[in-house]
C-alpha cells in the first residue's frame, strides 16, 4: 500500500513537472503577448522529433564521449530550435493578428497546430507512426522503500526546479525580464518608456517555446515514444493547468500543473477505467475554476475600466 | 453612424441583374462540383475570387448589385429557390455530389447558428460541434430505443440542446472573451469524452441503425418521384436540408432586424456601453447560446437520420473549429458570406482529393492566410440599413 502510494506520488510529480512547464508557456504568452497560443502543445512536442533528427548529425562529433552526451546535445539543439520556431511563429502568425479580436489568433493557432502536426506526419520520415524516444538517463538512482526512483525522475525534477529558479531570476533581475514584466503590465506605458514591445514579444515566445520544448522532451521520455499527435493532449493539459493556476502567473502555472496532474493521477488510480476520464476530470476542473474563480488560483482580478 | 447609401437602380435593369448574378453563381457552383481535374478547378476558383474582388473594389458595381437585390427581393428569393431545386435534376445519378451538397447545407446551418454568437454578438463559442452532437445523439437515442419519429426527434433534440445551450450560457455571467472561449472548449471536450466513454451512447462505436424518416407515408430512404422523374434517395435529404437553410436564413434575418439583433450588435461594439444603455447583457448572451444550440440541434438531427450512423468522432473539438472557420472565412455577421464559407470549406477539401494526403495541411494554411490577409472574410459585414 505504502509502496503504491509512493509510486503514485512519483507519477504525480513527474506528470506535474511536464504540465507545469507547458503551462508556463501558455501563461507567459497570455500574460505578455495577450494571446492564447493554442498550438503551444504541438510546438513543444516537436522537440522530440527534432532531437531524433539531430542525433545522427551530432553523433560523430561526440563519438568519443558516448551516446548519452550526444543525445543530451541533440536535445539542447532541439530546445534551441523550438525556441527559434517560437520566434518565427510570432513573426508570421501572431504579429499580423495583433489588435484583432481575441478569437482571431486563437483560431489561427488552432489551425497552426493542425499545420505543425501535418508537417510532421507528411514530411518527417515515417511521421505517422510512433517513434521510440528514450532519455539518456536510465537506471535507478535510489529507492524509497520498495519503489525504485529512476535517474530520469531525478533529472526531470531538478531540471524543472532549476528552470523555474532561472525563470524567476530572469524575470525579476535582468533587463529583458523587467521589459517583459513592463509590457505585460501596460503595453502602452511600456512603449512610452522606450520598451520595444516587438522584441519583448519575440523574447517571450522564445522563452515559452524553449521551456515547452523541455516539457515536450520529458513528455516523450516519460511515454518512451513520441507521435505526431501527442501535442494535442499535451497542449490541452498544459493549457488547463495554466487556466486553473491563473493565466499570466508563473507560480500559478506550477500550482496548476501540479493540481491537474494530481486530479489526473487520482482519477487514474481511483476510478475504474480512469484513464479514459483523464481529460474529463481535468476539464471539469477548468470549468469549475472558470465559474467560481475565473481569474484562476493566483491570477490577477481584472476590473474593466471605461 | 452613417447609413449606407444605395444607388437607385432602374427596375428595368434590376431584375436582369439579379437573375444573371444568381444564375451565374449556380452555374459556377455546378461546374465546380461536376469537374474533376484540379487545374480547371483552380482556374474556376481564381475566376470566382477575381469576380468577388472586382465587385468589392468597384463601389459603383457593388452598390448597383445591392440596390438591385433590395428592389427585387421576392424575385431573387424565388429564383434562388428555383435554382436550388433544379440541382437534383441536373445532378441526377451523382449521389456523391448530392451527398457533398447535403453536408455543405448542414454545415451552412451550423455556421449560421454560430454566426448569431460569433458574428452578431462577438461571443467566441467553441462548442457548436457539441450542440450538434447533442442534437444528433438525442435524436438517435430516441429513434433507436423508443421508435420516436423523425419529426418529434427534431423538436425533442432542439429542446434538449437548448437546455444545454442555456447551461453553457451560465458561465458567460462570470467570464468573457478568452476565458469564455475556454469554458466552451472545455465543455465541448468534456461532452465528447463522456459520450466516448459512456456505454448507453455506444461509446466509441457510436450508434447504428437510425431509421429513415417518413413523411405522408413516403420513406426518405426510397427514391423520390418528382415530375415523373425518379431521383435518388439523397434528394429527400437535400430538400430537407434546404428547407432547414431557408428556415435558418429567415430566422437570422428576423433576428438581425429585431431588437435582439440590435442588442447583440451593441454588445459586439461595446459591452460596457451596451449595459449602460439598459441592455441586459447576460440575458442576451445566454439567448445567443440558446439560439445557437437550437439551430445546431436541427442540423444534428438531420445528419443523424441521413447517415444513419453517428459516433463521437463526428462531433469533436475540430468540428467546432471548422464551423468557426467557416464563419470567419465567409464573413462574420453576413448571412450570405457565412453560407458561402460553409460551402467552400466543405467542398474544397473534397474536390482537391488528389492532394488528399496534404488536405489538412492545405486547409490549415488557407485558414491562417485568410485570417492574416483578409480578416473581414470573403463577404464583409454590411452596415446596418436604417429605414425612415
Amino acid at each position: 500500500m505504502a509502496a503504491e502510494l509512493t509510486q503514485q506520488l512519483l507519477n504525480w510529480l513527474v506528470l506535474g513537472c511536464v504540465y507545469a512547464l507547458l503551462a508556463i508557456g501558455f501563461s507567459l504568452l497570455f500574460g505578455v503577448v495577450n494571446v492564447i497560443h493554442f498550438s503551444h502543445g504541438d510546438v513543444s512536442l516537436m522537440a522530440p522529433f527534432i532531437a531524433l533528427a539531430v542525433i545522427p548529425m551530432v553523433e560523430p562529433l561526440f563519438a568519443h564521449s558516448g551516446a548519452a552526451i550526444a543525445l543530451t546535445m541533440a536535445m539542447i539543439v532541439a530546445i534551441l530550435v523550438i525556441g527559434l520556431l517560437g520566434i518565427l511563429i510570432e513573426h508570421i502568425v501572431i504579429r499580423p493578428l495583433r489588435g484583432a479580436p481575441a478569437m482571431m489568433p486563437l483560431v489561427a493557432t488552432v489551425a497552426l497546430g493542425i499545420l505543425l502536426r501535418e508537417l510532421i506526419r507528411r514530411f518527417y520520415p515515417e511521421g505517422s507512426s510512433p517513434h521510440a524516444f528514450s532519455m539518456p538517463f536510465t537506471g535507478s538512482a535510489f529507492s524509497i522503500g520498495e519503489v525504485m526512483v529512476s535517474w530520469f525522475v531525478v533529472v526531470e525534477l531538478s531540471i524543472t526546479a532549476a528552470l523555474l529558479a532561472g525563470l524567476f531570476f530572469l524575470l525579476k533581475k535582468t533587463a529583458i525580464g523587467v521589459r517583459i514584466r513592463a509590457v505585460s503590465q501596460d503595453r502602452e506605458a511600456a512603449r512610452l518608456m522606450g520598451v520595444r514591445s516587438d522584441r519583448v514579444f519575440k523574447a517571450t515566445f522564445f522563452i515559452a517555446s524553449a521551456s515547452g520544448a523541455i516539457a515536450g522532451l520529458f513528455y516523450a521520455g516519460n511515454v518512451g515514444a513520441t507521435r505526431f499527435d501527442f501535442g494535442i493532449l499535451a497542449g490541452l493539459m498544459g493549457f488547463s493547468a495554466a487556466v486553473v493556476g491563473g493565466l499570466g502567473s508563473i507560480f500559478g502555472a506550477v500550482v496548476g500543473g501540479l493540481l491537474i496532474a494530481g486530479a489526473e493521477t487520482i482519477a487514474q488510480s481511483v476510478i475504474p477505467d480512469g484513464a479514459a476520464y483523464r481529460q474529463v476530470v481535468a476539464f471539469l476542473l477548468v470549468i469549475i475554476f472558470l465559474l467560481f474563480k475565473p481569474e484562476g488560483l493566483l491570477g490577477k482580478v481584472v476590473v474593466e475600466k471605461v | 453612424m452613417s447609413t449606407q447609401s444605395t444607388i437607385k437602380v432602374a427596375p428595368r435593369r434590376a431584375a436582369p441583374i439579379v437573375l444573371l448574378l444568381e444564375t451565374s453563381l449556380a452555374v459556377w457552383l455546378y461546374f465546380f462540383l461536376i469537374l474533376e481535374s484540379w487545374p480547371i478547378l483552380l482556374a474556376l476558383l481564381i475566376l470566382g475570387a477575381g469576380a468577388l474582388l472586382y465587385t468589392q473594389r468597384n463601389h459603383a458595381i457593388q452598390s448597383a448589385i445591392a440596390g438591385s437585390f433590395a428592389q427585387c427581393k421576392t424575385l431573387s428569393l424565388v429564383w434562388a429557390t428555383v435554382l436550388v431545386l433544379a440541382y437534383p435534376f441536373l445532378l441526377q445519378g451523382n449521389t456523391y455530389i448530392l451527398h457533398l451538397l447535403i453536408i455543405s447545407q448542414l454545415y451552412a446551418v451550423l455556421a449560421l447558428a454560430l454566426n448569431f454568437q460569433l458574428g452578431s454578438a462577438n461571443i467566441p463559442n467553441f462548442a457548436t460541434g457539441a450542440s450538434y452532437g447533442i442534437g444528433a445523439y438525442t435524436s438517435a437515442l430516441l429513434a433507436i430505443h423508443w421508435g420516436v419519429s423523425f419529426w418529434w426527434c427534431l423538436l425533442a433534440s432542439a429542446g434538449v440542446a437548448t437546455i444545454f445551450g442555456f447551461l453553457l450560457g451560465i458561465p458567460c455571467m462570470r467570464t468573457k472573451n478568452s476565458y469564455l472561449a475556454l469554458v466552451t472548449i472545455a465543455f465541448g471536450i468534456v461532452l465528447q469524452q463522456l459520450i466516448n466513454n459512456a456505454s448507453w451512447t455506444g461509446g466509441p462505436n457510436g450508434l447504428v441503425g437510425i431509421p429513415a424518416p417518413t413523411l405522408f407515408g413516403h420513406s426518405f430512404s426510397d427514391p423520390i418521384l418528382i415530375f415523373g422523374q425518379s431521383l435518388p434517395s439523397q434528394v429527400n435529404f437535400f430538400l430537407l436540408a434546404f428547407a432547414l437553410i431557408v428556415v435558418s436564413v429567415v430566422v437570422a434575418n428576423l433576428l438581425h432586424n429585431s431588437r435582439v439583433g440590435l442588442a447583440w450588435n451593441a454588445l459586439r461594439t461595446d459591452e460596457l456601453a451596451a449595459s449602460a444603455q439598459g441592455i441586459n447583457v447576460t440575458w442576451y448572451k445566454m439567448l445567443a447560446f440558446a439560439v445557437d444550440a437550437f439551430m445546431a440541434a436541427f442540423a444534428g438531427t438531420i445528419y443523424a437520420f441521413y447517415v444513419t450512423y453517428i459516433s463521437p468522432d463526428n462531433f469533436t473539438f475540430l468540428v467546432s473549429v471548422t464551423i468557426m472557420t467557416m464563419v470567419i472565412v465567409g464573413g462574420m455577421d453576413n448571412v450570405l458570406g457565412v453560407i458561402l464559407g460553409a460551402f467552400l470549406l466543405t467542398i474544397l477539401p473534397e474536390k482537391f482529393r488528389v492532394f488528399s494526403d496534404y488536405r489538412l495541411l492545405i486547409y490549415a494554411s488557407v485558414v491562417i492566410l485568410m485570417l492574416i490577409v483578409r480578416p473581414q472574410g470573403l463577404i464583409p459585414k454590411q452596415l446596418r440599413h436604417y429605414k425612415g
